[in-house]
């Protein structure tokens, strides 16, 4: 087969040698379509305050138009064949045996699947795990072995006919006898997934030299002996020697701590759970033998990612393959749909499909089956305050989790939720480990809280209980020990920007529900025999952002002033779509004409990556970056968390050029037009002065121009009139230099930039639009944060606290949920009644965790099958004090704050003011999650 | 060689369908699905506890009901009134939507859903309460548990419910004769 050349260039470092790959979101249909811009286009999308009306998707979700990847099937993509091929998978229940087969006997011979695949028909056709460090080493129990997981997929049916599928799943669902086990053997699950430990002494004072941290010296990693982590030995050769004579000095510190101080030590647990996106993993993929073109259409929240990996599988194996073409819809994950394995079962299936599109998507119970769980957390923490003034000393939590029977994101799930553990207190001395156990439960992922709502939930639960054994308040134990501006987190690293958790402790200190907790109490028990009052309240903060995350956005405007807006980000939920396009509009003064998400193809950014942002050595990232078209990575996974603020830089960095290249420029000729340098000649004008607001532009008292008048002089003077940028965050904005014609070079938060010159530009300026149309300007002094910058862990921060107020029903044990309040910081909102939206569904999530969900782990959990929403509760409409509750938003503290990414934060501290409520309502306090009515029923027997 | 089916006939969205040879332990969402091309009601549970897969049904005497396609084969359906989620907008003959009905209208305008997953359901769950309360108003204080317990059985991942409520309340509040002072 003939090398193509890549159709995305940035993907040359990776992808596999020639086989192209393109990826898509799905063109909506006609009637969906017109509502990705908004439906009656222009300004009438928002309203006079500059909010939008509704979201730009709305009208397509509302209609039941197909949004979902789940939606479509072989007859609604365009160039596919019409005829769907359906499959499923049988999973294995039990992880002490060996596999022997398959029996499908129950099945009469006319149910018989069309096409039956097994590990050994991999084998044959080539067909391997791309990442097996990643997604364990086979996709189908081989015969003979014992499977490494519960409900590990044996075998893989394919049927041609809908209704012989639909049959055949029915009756082999919960047939016990369709796998055939051989003889008893130990559980086999993979080697252990990883250790690690963040230990930091302070200097004297806060702002002094750390005397040992991670980002300074080093984080440390532990090996595994079988099921011990060995931890390396003190002393003083290295810096790894140094931390744990550092980690053994916090020890002896506590060990020896005595009078005036309290010494709590306390064992939390955190259950295992399934997000319980309500699409379940789905794919539709068919493969064209005759082209050798792999065609996906894929419930993913890495869509590259599946794309890269699936041309690999393929590649390696005897299908041929020239290019890969993904596609995705709308979908929704909250982090499991982010680098699962399902998706590579679906390009198994479809390459079995014998040219016809094979469709395979999880029903409920295969989706508690197989789909990724947020990790469940055993802590063991201690914290040595100070009796008398409530400081905390030092602080200590040693974790482990159990990441299942695939790798997948297990060990840096643990080690970020080491790094969270302190949540808002400064920490003069600490030691956090956490470490990532391998086993056979359902693989856990990058659910939402990443591992951060484990730990966290802790903490604020134990400083909840040292208030109470000091006999001080709550929130004025919190003041005590609130982590400031400019103070180091365990990392040692500095947060950047403000850190407002002092005004949140104000507010929630004058609540209502706080001042008059104690009254409430005796009244409402006095008038519910049989009922306990309590009000609890935590307060947390959670990191935003991944270390590596980047994003490119185009805005141009023809010469009639229409404004068009193209993004790499695709719509997960949370609105991403409609606030980047309202964030054009903050700075531009009007929204785009029409906007296009998920875009894939820009041939403006001929970058290369080599797309490894974390593993890179510094050298080797400084050889790199001087090659001007490199980049540490093209785009990351979509999440909720991070679109609002690092896709908006993308956004405002692209509107800010256009308005300093075109905008300033354009206005200002049209001002000096006349005898004598015009209207602006008697004035002193400066950019700063411009204004662009509701479609006009204004300037230091000259007269008013519409935006359509500036836009037209930009193109008649042969400006800039249309930017691409892309951006690049490693905790730190990527940052270069750019020589723009006519401006000179300037310096800018992005690392690569590509413009367009007006309709009447220089035939000069014309000619370096080579870069499918636009002139790819080479930087210079590109400055990419330094890799050691990763050790800092997070350096972007939100915080939200809440008060919850319970009653307890000493009879049942039953915990009504009465109100609730939450105070939450995002800086900046870009569309409030987005940001409300997530609060309430974060909130909503939180308290599922805090009283409801559960899943074991082993033979009785969700890998056996049988689990679905009838014994998985979830929580409703009447658990979440749908009509009581309340929240605010503190102010941004000026108009230029950025917004914060907050999807994450929001459902976290709910948890543990749930359990402190319980605490304060009943007296007793409870270590483990969730808080069930029988837990309550023996604790108060 | 194919399973037992037998024919049917209903009425989908005003549209006549059928008779369609439908295999008899067919579930109504797969008939919508795979045979009608309409996927607006949703898979959630397949068990009947979400409420993600409802349509409405036209009773003869114009009174609307709420039911679940995971659970109820599409035989059930022979000779009935069906409107499912893509019907309930009215659209022009093209098939774009020319106007949405009220609750549709208020979720929009209240940003009431994320991911949108759940809602069809929720559309259709509230288009039902709204229709019973036509003919069954209820008091003011009472409105919003009533509206509570109506959609108590429709679950939402993303939104904590609080936004589809409230629409609601703001269409029941505005449509006369719905809530007794
Ligand atoms: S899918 Fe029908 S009730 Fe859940
Ligand atoms: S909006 Fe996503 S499940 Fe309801």
């Amino acid at each position: 087969m003939a090398a193509k050349v890549s159709r995305r260039g940035f993907l040359k470092g990776s992808a596999v040698a020639g086989v192209s790959i393109t990826v898509s979101s799905l063109p909506l249909s006609a009637a969906a379509r017109l509502l990705e811009t908004p439906p009656r286009p222009g300004a009438d999308w928002l309203d006079s305050t500059g909010q939008p009306r509704y979201r730009l998707d709305a009208l397509a979700k509302v209609t039941g138009a197909k949004t979902f990847s789940r939606d479509y099937r072989a007859q609604n993509l365009v160039d596919w064949p019409a005829e769907q091929s359906h499959a499923f998978m049988i999973h294995a229940t039990k992880a002490d045996r060996r596999f022997e087969g398959v029996d499908l006997s129950v099945l009469d011979e006319d149910l018989q699947p069309d096409r039956l695949v097994l590990h050994e028909d991999l084998v044959a056709d080539g067909i391997a795990v791309p990442n097996p460090d990643f997604f364990g080493d086979v996709f189908l129990v081989p015969k003979g072995e014992t499977p490494r997981l519960l409900g590990q997929p044996v075998a893989l049916l394919i049927y041609h006919d809908f209704a012989l599928y639909d049959e055949a799943k029915r009756r082999l669902h919960f047939e016990e006898g369709a796998v055939v086990y051989g003889e008893k053997t130990a559980y086999n699950p993979p080697p252990n997934y990883g250790a690690s430990r963040y230990v930091r002494i302070a200097g004297e004072r806060p702002e002094e030299e750390d005397r040992y941290s991670p980002l300074k010296d080093a984080v440390i990693y532990g090996s595994f002996q079988g099921d011990e982590v060995e931890w390396p030995a003190a002393g003083d050769k290295d810096a790894v020697a140094r931390g744990m004579a550092a980690a053994a000095e916090i020890e002896n510190e506590m060990e020896k701590a005595g009078e005036g101080t309290l010494l709590l030590e306390r064992n939390y647990f955190s259950q295992s759970i399934d997000a319980s996106a309500m699409e379940a993993d789905n794919g539709n993929v068919w493969y064209d033998e005759k082209n050798g073109v792999l065609h996906l259409m894929m419930a993913t929240q890495s869509p590259y990612h599946v794309a890269e990996v699936s041309a690999k599988l393929v590649a390696e194996s005897r299908f041929a393959l020239n290019s890969i073409d993904l596609k995705t819809g709308y979908t929704v994950g909250y982090g499991t749909k982010d680098h699962n394995i399902f998706p590579f079962f679906c390009v198994v299936a479809g390459l079995y499909g014998e040219g016809r599109p094979v469709r395979l998507a999880n029903d409920r119970f295969e989706q508690f089956q197989t789909g990724l769980k947020r990790h469940p957390f055993w802590m063991e923490n201690r914290m040595l305050v100070d009796r008398k003034t409530g400081k905390i000393r030092a602080m200590t939590g040693h974790s482990r989790t159990d990441g299942g029977g695939r790798a997948n994101f297990s060990f840096s799930v643990s080690f970020v939720g080491a790094t969270a553990a302190q949540s808002i207190y400064y920490l003069p001395k600490s030691d956090f480990s956490a470490k990532a156990f391998a086993s056979r439960a359902v693989e856990a992922g990058s659910t939402r809280g990443y591992g951060t709502l484990q730990t966290m939930s802790a903490t604020e639960m134990m400083i909840d209980e040292v208030a109470e054994l000091l006999d001080m308040d709550a929130i004025e134990l919190r003041r005590v020990n609130v982590f400031k501006s400019g103070m180091k987190n365990t990392q040692g690293a500095i947060p950047g920007g403000a850190m407002r958790n002092e005004e949140i402790l104000d507010r929630a200190a004058a609540h209502p529900l706080w001042v008059n907790r104690h009254d409430r109490k005796r009244t409402f028990e006095a008038e519910h025999p049989g009922r306990r009052y309590g009000v609890g309240y935590a307060h947390t903060h959670k990191d935003y952002g991944t270390g590596a995350e980047a994003a490119v956005v185009s805005l141009e405007f023809d010469p009639e002033g229409r404004l068009y807006m193209r993004h790499v980000a695709h719509e997960m939920g949370p609105g991403v779509t409609t606030s980047q396009a309202v964030m054009a509009g903050e700075i531009l003064g009007r929204v785009p004409d029409e906007t296009e998400f998920a875009v894939t193809e820009w041939p403006q950014m001929p970058l290369e990556t080599t797309d490894e942002p974390y593993t890179m050595s510094q050298e080797e990232e400084d050889r790199r970056k001087r090659n001007p078209r490199w980049t540490p990575r093209f785009t990351s996974p979509m999440s909720a968390t991070n679109s609002v603020y690092y896709m908006g830089h993308a956004v405002r960095e692209a509107a800010r050029a256009l308005r300093d290249f075109a905008f300033w420029p354009a206005a200002r000729s049209l001002w000096s037009r006349g005898i004598g340098g015009g209207v602006l000649a008697p004035f002193a004008v400066h950019p700063e002065e411009l204004r662009l607001a509701g479609g006009m532009v204004n300037a230091g008292g000259m007269p008013s121009l519409t935006f359509e008048q500036v836009a037209a002089e930009a193109h008649r003077m042969g400006l800039v009139t249309g930017v691409t940028v892309h951006t690049f965050n490693r905790w730190q904005w990527a940052e270069a230099e750019f020589d723009i014609p006519g401006h000179g070079p300037m310096r800018r938060p992005i690392d690569a930039l590509a413009v367009k010159y007006g309709r009447q530009a220089s035939e000069d300026l014309k000619q370096q639009m080579t870069a499918g149309g636009w002139h790819f300007v080479e930087r210079a002094n590109v400055s990419y944060p330094p890799i050691q910058r990763n050790n800092a862990g997070v350096t972007y921060y939100a915080p939200v606290a809440t008060l919850a107020e319970v009653s307890v029903d000493t009879a049942s044990g039953e915990v009504t949920l009465l109100n609730h309040h939450s105070i939450m910081e995002c800086g900046r909102q870009i569309v409030p009644a987005l940001v409300s939206g997530q609060l309430q569904g974060g909130l909503a999530m939180g308290i599922g965790h805090a009283l409801m969900e559960y899943l074991p782990l082993y033979e009785d959990g969700p890998g056996n099958g049988t689990w679905n929403w009838n014994r998985y509760q979830l929580p409703r409409a009447k658990d979440v004090a749908a009509w009581s509750q309340t929240a605010e938003v503190l102010e941004p503290l000026s108009d230029s704050d950025p917004p914060k990414g907050i999807a994450e934060v929001v459902m976290i501290a709910i948890v543990p003011a749930i359990a402190n409520a319980i605490a304060h309502a009943t007296g007793k306090r409870f270590y483990e999650l969730p808080i069930t009515p029988e837990k309550i029923r023996e604790a108060l027997s | 060689m194919t399973r037992a089916t037998k024919p049917m006939s209903l009425t989908v969205n005003d549209r006549q369908v059928g008779p369609v040879a439908v295999p008899e332990g067919l579930m109504m969402q797969d008939f919508l699905h795979e045979y009608l091309n309409l996927t607006g009601a949703r898979m959630g549970c397949g068990q009947g506890i979400c409420h993600a897969c409802t349509v409405v049904v036209e009773e003869e005497d114009g009174t609307l009901a709420e039911m679940r396609t995971c659970i109820v084969g599409a035989h059930w359906f022979e000779g009935r009134r069906v409107r499912t989620i893509e019907g309930i907008a009215e659209r022009d003959t093209d098939g774009a939507v020319t106007d949405l009905s009220p609750v549709q209208q208020a979720f929009i305008e209240h940003f009431s859903f994320q991911c949108g997953y759940c809602t069809p359901g929720f559309v259709i769950g509230a288009t039902v309460l709204l229709d019973r309360l036509q003919r069954e108003p209820v008091s003011r204080e009472d409105l919003e548990e009533v509206i509570t317990e109506a959609l108590d059985k429709h679950i939402c991942r993303c939104t904590g419910y609080i936004r589809y409520l409230e629409a609601v309340r703001d269409v029941a509040l505005k449509t006369p004769g719905l809530v007794t002072s």
